[in-house]
C-alpha cells in the first residue's frame, strides 16, 4: 500500500507533462475540425515531422555531443526549426492534398489525409532508414537540473514543457477571441457560407488555421522529443491516436475542451497505470474516453446538441 | 531529326531485327535439338527464388533491413560464384513489418510463387509462429536467424529450422548470471509483450524463481515511446536489477534515459537482440554503461573468419546490425543446402532444399561455431555468453 501512495506524487507529474503534450496536439486537431469538420489524420505525421526537424537542429548545432552555442539559443533555434517546418509543412498539405477536395465527398479529405500521414511516415523511414534518432536532451537540459517535491522527481525538461506548453494555450486563446483573424475563425467555423457573405476569405482562413494548427504539432514535436529522449518515424501514429482521442474528449471544435481533454488524458495514462498492469494503459484511455462519451456525447465541454426537428 | 526518329524502316534497324532474329532462330534451334547428348545449359533454367521475410517496414524496421542487406551481401556473392549450379539465384522481399497477421499475407505469396524454393527469416518469434503453418503446408523450408521461441520447433513443423539458440538455453543461462554473478536479490523484469521479449522474460523469470529470487513483472507495448508511467512503478520497488525482455534495443535505450531522468539508478540486463551498438549504446547517450546483454554464439567481430564479411558489410551499408551476421549465415547456410539438394540444378525441388537442409552438419562459416540441426531443426552448438557495455562497445565477462 506504501509502495501505492509513494507513487502518486510522481504519477501526477507524469500524466501532466504527457497531457500538456497532448493538449498542444488535440488544439491542433479541433481548430482544423472547427473550420473544415474534416478529422485531419495527418497531424500526428506533422508532428513527427517537426519533432525531426528540432533533432537536425539540435544535432548541427552539437557535433560531437557539445553544444557549440547557449543551450537557450539552442533550444530557441530547434522550436523555430520546429515550428518553421511543420507550419510550411501544413500549409502545404493543405493547398496539395485537401483544398482540391473541398466540396466533393466528406470522406475524399479524410481519405487524403490517411494517404498524405503514410506518405510522410514512409518518407521519414527511409530518410532515417528506420533508425532511432537519439535527442541529446543532456545538452539543454542536465539531468541533474531536477526539483524533488514530496516525492516526485520533476525534471527541468518537464517545468519547461509545461511552461510552454501554458504560455502557447494562453496566447492561442487570445488569439481566438481577440483578434480579427480569430473572430474570422470563428466566423468560419460556424458558418463558411455566411462567413464567405459578409467578406471573410474563407480560403486564407483555413489556410491560416491549418498553418498554426501543424506549428503546434511542431513545437508538442520538439518537447517530446526533448522529453522521450528520442525519435523515430512511428511516434506520429500513437501520437496522433491519442491526440484525436483528446480532441473528441474535450469536445471537438472546442479548443478549451480539448486543452481539458489532452491533460485528462495524459492523467488517465499515468494514474490508471497505478491500479493497472502498465500494459494497459492505452486501454484506460480508451475506456475514459467510451464513459465520457456515454455519459455526454458532445465531450466534456462541447456543445450539447439540440435535436433537430 | 524528327524523319529519323519516326522512320522505323531505315536500313540500320532492318539490320538490327535481321541479326536479332537469326539469333533467336539458333538459339531456339540448338535448345529443341532433341538428345544432342548436351544438359541443359544451367544458364538458360531460370533463377532460383529465395524470400526474405522480416519486418522490412515498421517499429522494428532497422534491424529487419539490416538483415535484408545482409542477405543480398550473401545472394551476391553467392552468384559470382555461379550460384546454385549454374543458377542465378533471386531474392523475393517478404516484408512482414513484425506483424503476425501480415507474416501469414507474405508466407501465402511466397508459397506461391513455386520458383521459391527456400525462405530465410521471418526474424521475430511472433511471425515465425503465425506463418509456420503456411510454410508447413507449401513444404517451403524456412531458416530463422533470429526466432528465440522454444515452441516454433516444438509443434512438429519439418520445415522449421533456426541458427539461434531458445530461449531456454537463454533464459536460464540469464538467470545464473544474475543470481551467481551479480547477486541480485530484487529483480524487476519488463517485457514487451512480443514473443520474442515475452517469452524470453517467462524463461528468465522461471529459472530465477527456481534459484529463490521472486521478480516484479510488468508489460509494455513495442508502440510504447512514453516510460514515465512505468518507471515510477519500477522506482517505487527499488530492485537492485532491471532486466529488459525487449526486441527493440532503441526502445531499450529510451527506458534507459528516461529511468535516469527519474533519478533511478540500478543495473540493467537484457537479452541478445539488445546487443546493438548503435542503437543501443550511442542510443542511450553513455548511459547503458555497465548493462549487461547475453548473445547467441561469440560476437562476431572477435570471430576471425567473419573479418572479411564486417569489412565488406561496413563498407557497404554502414554500422553492423544485432542480426547482420547471423542473417548472413543463414542466407549461406541455405544456398549451401540448395547446391547440396542435386546433382541436377533443374530437378531442384523444394522438398530436395529441405531434405538438404535438415542434413546441414558442420557448417563452417563467420559465427564462430561449426552449425548442425538436430531432427527439430535446432541448431546445436551454439553456447550463450555474457556482454557488457564498456565505454562504446560490448565486452565479454562470461
Amino acid at each position: 500500500m506504501d509502495l501505492f501512495l509513494m507513487q502518486i506524487p510522481q504519477q501526477i507529474v507524469n500524466g501532466v507533462t504527457l497531457g500538456s503534450v497532448y493538449a498542444l496536439l488535440a488544439l491542433g486537431y479541433s481548430m482544423v475540425y472547427g473550420v473544415l469538420k474534416m478529422l485531419n489524420f495527418a497531424h500526428g505525421s506533422v508532428f513527427m515531422v517537426g519533432a525531426f526537424a528540432g533533432w537536425g537542429v539540435l544535432s548541427l548545432l552539437a557535433p560531437g555531443s557539445v553544444l557549440a552555442i547557449n543551450p537557450a539559443l539552442a533550444l530557441l533555434a530547434m522550436v523555430a526549426a520546429g515550428t518553421a517546418a511543420t507550419a510550411l509543412l501544413g500549409a502545404t498539405i493543405e493547398r496539395l492534398a485537401y483544398r482540391p477536395l473541398r466540396g466533393g465527398s466528406r470522406m475524399a479529405p479524410l481519405i487524403s489525409a490517411l494517404g498524405v500521414s503514410i506518405i510522410l511516415e514512409n518518407a521519414a523511414m527511409l530518410l532515417t532508414s528506420g533508425r532511432a534518432k537519439t535527442y541529446q536532451t543532456e545538452l539543454i537540459f542536465p539531468q541533474t537540473w531536477a526539483v524533488h517535491v514530496a516525492g516526485a522527481t520533476i525534471s527541468a525538461t518537464r517545468i519547461a514543457m509545461l511552461a510552454s506548453s501554458m504560455a502557447i494555450m494562453i496566447i492561442l486563446d487570445m488569439v481566438v477571441s481577440r483578434t480579427r483573424f480569430g473572430r474570422a475563425m470563428r466566423a468560419t467555423s460556424q458558418d463558411a457560407e455566411a462567413a464567405e457573405y459578409i467578406g471573410i476569405r474563407t480560403a486564407a482562413v483555413i489556410a491560416g488555421t491549418f498553418t498554426i494548427g501543424s506549428a503546434l504539432a511542431g513545437v508538442a514535436g520538439v518537447m517530446v522529443g526533448l522529453y522521450y529522449t528520442q525519435i523515430d518515424f512511428m511516434i506520429g501514429f500513437s501520437a496522433g491516436l491519442k491526440a484525436f482521442t483528446a480532441a473528441v474528449l474535450g469536445g471537438i471544435g472546442n479548443f478549451r475542451g480539448a486543452a481539458a481533454g489532452g491533460l485528462l488524458l495524459g492523467l488517465a495514462e499515468s494514474i490508471g497505470v497505478l491500479v493497472a498492469p502498465p500494459v494497459y494503459k492505452d486501454a484506460i484511455v480508451f475506456a475514459v474516453l467510451i464513459i465520457t462519451l456515454i455519459l455526454r456525447p458532445s465531450g466534456l465541454l462541447g456543445k450539447q446538441m439540440r435535436a433537430r426537428a | 531529326m524528327k524523319a529519323r526518329q519516326f522512320g522505323c524502316f531505315n536500313s540500320g534497324s532492318l539490320h538490327r531485327v535481321f541479326i536479332v532474329s537469326v539469333t533467336f532462330a539458333v538459339c531456339a534451334a540448338l535448345a529443341l535439338l532433341p538428345g544432342a547428348g548436351l544438359v541443359h545449359s544451367a544458364a538458360s533454367l531460370p533463377s532460383i527464388k529465395i524470400g526474405a521475410a522480416g519486418p522490412y517496414s515498421g517499429d522494428l524496421s532497422k534491424i529487419g533491413l539490416d538483415g535484408l542487406n545482409a542477405i543480398k551481401m550473401a545472394v551476391e556473392e553467392a552468384n559470382a560464384a555461379g550460384g546454385v549450379r549454374g543458377r542465378k539465384i533471386e531474392i523475393v522481399e517478404a516484408d512482414d513489418a513484425g506483424d503476425s497477421s501480415k507474416a501469414i499475407l507474405v508466407a501465402e505469396k511466397l508459397a506461391m510463387d513455386r520458383a521459391v524454393l527456400g525462405v530465410v527469416g521471418p526474424m521475430n518469434s511472433s511471425t515465425v509462429e503465425a506463418a509456420l503453418p503456411t510454410y508447413q503446408r507449401a513444404g517451403l523450408a524456412i531458416i530463422s536467424q533470429s526466432a528465440t521461441k522454444p515452441s516454433l520447433t516444438e509443434a512438429g513443423y519439418k520445415v522449421m529450422h533456426r541458427i539461434c539458440p531458445r530461449d531456454d538455453a537463454q533464459g536460464p543461462a540469464s538467470a545464473k548470471f544474475i543470481v551467481e554473478v551479480l547477486k541480485a536479490k530484487n529483480v524487476y523484469i519488463i517485457d514487451d509483450k512480443t514473443a520474442y521479449g515475452q517469452g524470453l522474460s517467462d524463461e528468465v523469470e522461471a529459472a530465477l524463481k527456481a534459484a529463490g529470487v521472486k521478480p516484479v513483472r510488468s508489460q509494455i507495448t513495442l508502440e510504447d515511446r512514453d516510460f514515465s508511467p512505468i518507471l515510477t512503478r519500477v522506482r517505487a520497488a527499488k530492485p537492485d536489477l532491471l532486466y529488459l525482455g525487449l526486441a527493440n534495443p532503441a526502445q531499450a535505450a529510451s527506458i534507459i534515459k528516461q529511468a535516469a531522468g527519474l533519478g533511478i539508478s540500478v543495473r540493467f540486463m537484457g537479452g541478445d537482440g539488445l546487443k546493438e551498438k548503435d542503437q543501443l549504446i550511442a542510443g542511450s547517450a553513455g548511459l547503458a554503461e555497465g548493462m549487461y546483454v547475453t548473445t547467441i554464439g561469440r560476437d562476431i567481430t572477435e570471430v576471425p573468419e567473419a573479418a572479411e564479411f564486417i569489412r565488406k558489410f561496413e563498407g557497404k551499408f554502414g554500422a553492423m546490425s544485432v542480426f547482420s551476421g547471423q542473417t548472413y549465415e543463414a542466407t549461406n547456410i541455405l544456398i549451401d543446402a540448395m547446391r547440396r539438394a542435386s546433382a541436377d540444378p533443374s530437378k531442384l525441388t523444394r522438398a530436395l532444399v529441405l531434405e538438404a537442409l535438415g542434413k546441414t552438419a558442420g557448417y563452417k562459416g563467420i559465427l564462430g561455431f561449426p552449425i548442425s540441426f538436430d531432427s527439430k531443426g535446432d541448431v546445436i552448438g551454439a553456447g550463450i555468453y555474457v556482454y557488457q557495455v564498456k565505454g562504446d562497445d560490448f565486452v565479454l565477462v562470461r
